[in-house]
């Protein structure tokens, strides 16, 4: 897989490579007790989110299945820092990857997380060529199902008390969509989009 | 309850009895009875393997023959079924332990298609699932099986199981796109039912 061209952009964003600079933007977001829940790396404080914002910044290809490739979304008004997106490429041979969003919480509903993901869904199926991408959720973040609903990923499973978070029984949402799929779902949308116009 | 710390070893006590079968541990033996069924395609299209030679066939008897305790994850009990009347070997069960912590597992069963249509599958999966709950104290059991594996996942709904994913195209099997359901179901509903 070849190294994509950066950045990609949608109406009002922008999705970058972290850079150093970042630090005081992730910093307003990634130690958040209800964001820290779903991020790979662990940061109570301005040290360890140093270290998750270097950890991000090599995350820049996809060589090998274990890969992670992480953008830093960008308010195009006035280059805000609001969140990032990621695929973490998951098979070998199957050409199957994961996505995961953050957003601060201060910008959430104004549809940012939605424009940013799907950006990204059509990034990863066009430039790495995944087959099928998947997205989990706890099943209590509606924001969230909602969200990956909404865009058009089908609900392919809902696990009961699958495993122990914190000494409570966890539950959670799986949401896919396959290559196919997300062309079908694109043209509906871009038609529909200049119809409106 | 067992203590932090205290090695959990569950090892249930065998054979387990139904109304027609018997659930009991693989002897070596049995390789001729398993090789009858595992050596067929049109039971090898929904599993991981394709169909076994008789040598392979004998190499997983030998295998199963131990797997009758858990101590480790991904540890398996392995029986075989027979049945009480005429005694044969009619399939095999498996519960494997996939998380200690989570007190989660996972049941697999396979059976000869000589014997279909009789109710015994569902009714060696019952008596394996009960045991499960019972004797290894499973929070949550799950099974997989192929979408087009129509008579599996009949099974699993007759046991009451729950259908909590549908995964398409997941994965490649045997070069094919792999579509596939998982069932669970938690003790607390087993015990409920």
């Amino acid at each position: 897989m070849t190294l994509p061209a950066l950045p990609i952009e949608t109406d009002r964003l922008e999705l970058r490579l972290f850079e150093r600079a970042d630090l005081e933007a992730v910093m307003a977001y990634h130690a958040l007790p209800e964001v820290q829940r779903y991020l790979d790396w662990k940061a109570r404080d301005r040290v360890e989110v140093k270290a998750a914002l270097e950890g991000m910044r090599r995350q820049t290809r996809l060589t090998r299945p274990g890969d992670t490739f992480t953008l830093a979304v960008v308010r195009k008004s006035d280059d805000a820092l609001i969140g990032h997106v990621s695929l973490h490429w998951h098979d070998a041979t199957a050409a199957q990857a994961e996505l995961r969003f953050v957003l601060n919480p201060v910008h959430r509903r104004q549809g940012y997380a939605a424009e940013a993901v799907k950006r990204m869904l059509t990034f990863g199926f066009a430039e790495f060529g995944f087959h099928r991408i998947f997205a989990r959720c706890d099943a209590k973040n509606q924001a969230s199902a909602r969200l990956l609903k909404g865009i058009g990923m089908r609900l392919e499973a809902h696990y009961r008390e699958h495993a122990l978070f914190n000494g409570e029984w966890d539950e959670e949402l799986h949401f896919a969509v396959l290559d196919r799929e997300w062309q079908r779902s694109r043209k509906v949308q871009e038609f529909t989009a200049h119809r409106v116009a | 309850m067992l203590e932090t710390g205290s090695i959990m070893r569950p090892s249930p006590e065998l054979p387990i009895e139904t109304e027609r079968l018997i659930l009991r541990p693989f002897t070596r033996g049995d390789v001729d009875a398993v090789f009858a069924y595992r050596q067929r395609e049109d039971v090898a299209r929904f599993l991981f393997d394709g169909p076994m030679t008789r040598e392979t066939c004998a190499e997983a008897v030998q295998t199963r023959v131990r797997q009758i305790s858990l101590a480790d994850e991904d540890d398996r009990i392995t029986l075989a079924v027979e049945r009480r009347d005429g005694g044969e070997l009619i399939g095999e069960v498996t519960t494997i332990w996939r998380s200690v912590a989570d007190r989660q597992g996972e049941v697999g069963y396979i059976f000869n298609p000589d014997f279909q249509h009789k109710g015994y599958a569902t009714e060696a999966v019952r008596a394996l699932i009960s045991m499960s709950f019972a004797e290894l104290d499973l929070h949550r059991i799950y099974a997989r099986c192929d979408t087009r594996n129509v008579a599996s996942f009949q099974l699993m709904e007759r046991l009451g199981m729950r259908r909590e994913a549908h995964f398409r195209e997941h994965k490649l099997i045997k070069g094919a796109w792999d579509d596939q359901y998982i069932y669970a179901i938690l003790q607390s509903e087993w015990v409920a039912a």
